[in-house]
């Protein structure tokens, strides 16, 4: 249909700037002189407003169910403060956890063939000048358990800010600082096997904790993706088993508590990450 | 003025849990959550298309929420800040899952949906507004729900979407255009 010069065609064009007020006077003139006669673009009209009238005015849904608990049992994971890595370092990504994890137990089977047979070769318990334990990573201004206020400073991306959120949260044990070597290597023996144990039993809390909510969010998890995360912590379970069996042959080894350390810190890395992973479609 | 006071006082409460939540305090956050959960939900649902979907999404909005949270300088009200991270949040999602390369991709198969859906009509006998939203293709979903239900600009649905103003009109005009057939009008 033409009227005086428009047709409807034309009004179809015209009909998105029409609607937001973006055309000029003439052509919003013709429009209007061409809605006055048209029925078919009066009433397409009509309809489009009606239509934004009720989109604005919908109400509010509501979940089927409390989403509270959910989103809890994912905030609450973070616990243990881990090295600030850059943001893309953070995303999941399977391969190239699978191939640090598979390093790991490499690394950690050949340090600890070496030591344990440089330790057998000389029939001494390797030195040590210091018991390093996971504690020792954390901020020198934070205390376990304090629920202390947030830096003003927000957190750069890829930090470990939220783990760090929360008055709940439990932290490894930390040295007492540098132990005195010297004249009792058996007192430094059960010192730092007393310190490994106590981190050993937070470690053991905190992935205890982890793979509750990871098993729980299975069935939002694709599935591929469990089998990565499973055959990982396989990785992983093995590099730890294989430190903590050298540090029960040298238990005063730094190196050795650092592997198994590192080995930990992995593993509850790994399952942090799949704790809070978005749930697949 | 009894609604005037109920806003005063939503948003006081707001920046007091805010800045509560902020520092870790999980209560507080909880009471954000349920301030706010109705919306973030009926934002994340719509523009998904699917009330799981949703309730998935609605999650990952506030565990997002959470984090970044000490990052939030009251520049603008807690609610806008909020609801534009769930914008992101949802755009987002389908980029993180890998199920598609790039937007460019995801366009492509909207324009591709909406091919098919101008040749077919959509043969629903009376739907209510919500469920024909939900039978849009995804690109022209997301720009109605931005604009038309929760009254975002076409600027800055361009800038959310990386897609130009132009675009997210067409998007706009094509999807007033299938609910207008869908709902029969």
């Amino acid at each position: 249909m033409t009227t005086l010069n428009m047709t409807c065609d034309a009004f179809d064009a015209a009909l998105p700037d029409y609607l937001e007020g973006t055309l000029d006077a003439s052509a919003q003139a013709s429009v209007e002189r061409h809605l006055n006669e048209c029925v078919r673009c009066a009433s397409l009209l009509r309809d489009i407003e009606n239509i934004r009238k009720e989109a604005a005015a919908l109400p509010n849904l509501a979940p089927s169910r409390d989403l509270w608990q959910g989103i809890e049992a994912r905030i609450a994971a973070p616990v243990i403060p881990l090295a600030a890595r850059p943001e893309r370092q953070r995303r999941f990504a399977p391969t190239w956890i699978g191939i640090a994890a598979a390093a790991l137990v490499v690394s950690t089977a050949g340090i600890t063939y070496m030591l344990t047979a440089r330790s057998i070769r000389s029939g001494q318990p390797a030195s040590v000048a210091r018991a390093t334990l996971p504690g020792a990573a954390l901020p020198s201004n934070t205390t376990p358990d304090s629920g202390a206020p947030q830096s003003a400073a927000a957190p750069a991306e890829g930090s470990s800010a939220n783990t760090e959120r929360g008055g709940t949260t439990s932290r490894p044990a930390q040295s007492d600082g540098p132990v005195r070597s010297g004249n009792s290597s058996a007192s430094l023996v059960n010192r730092v096997v007393a310190d490994q144990a106590s981190s050993d039993v937070v470690y053991g809390k905190e992935i205890d904790m982890l793979q509750k909510i990871v098993s729980q969010r299975k069935t939002q998890l694709d599935s591929a993706t469990i089998a990565i995360i499973e055959k990982n912590l396989q990785i992983i379970d093995a590099a730890i088993e294989q430190s903590r069996a050298a540090l029960a042959r040298d238990p005063a080894s730094q190196l050795l508590g650092q592997q198994l350390t590192h080995a930990l810190d992995k593993k509850v890395e790994l399952l942090r990450t799949a704790a809070m992973l978005p749930a697949s479609t | 003025m009894a609604a005037v006071s109920n806003v005063v006082r939503v948003a006081v409460g707001d920046s007091a849990d805010v800045a509560l939540a902020a520092g870790g305090d999980r209560q507080a956050f909880e009471r954000l959550y349920r301030t706010h959960a109705n919306r973030v939900f009926s934002l994340c649902t719509r523009m998904s298309g699917s009330r799981a979907r949703g309730e998935e999404l609605t999650q990952d909005v506030f565990v997002r929420t959470w984090e970044k949270l000490p990052q939030f300088r009251g520049e603008s009200a807690f609610s806008t800040w909020l609801y534009r991270l769930a914008v992101n949040v949802v755009l987002n999602s389908r980029k993180s899952e890998g199920k598609h390369a790039s937007r460019t991709d995801q366009n492509d198969v909207d324009d591709e949906r909406w091919d098919e859906a101008a040749r077919a009509p959509l043969h629903i006998e009376r739907m209510d507004l919500t469920e024909a939203i939900s039978k849009l293709p995804a690109g022209a979903r997301k720009v109605f729900v931005l604009h038309d239900v929760e009254g975002y600009k076409h600027e800055e649905i361009a800038e959310m979407m990386g897609i130009t103003s132009g675009g997210s009109k067409a998007q706009l005009h094509r999807a007033r255009l299938l609910l207008r057939e869908a709902l029969e009008r």
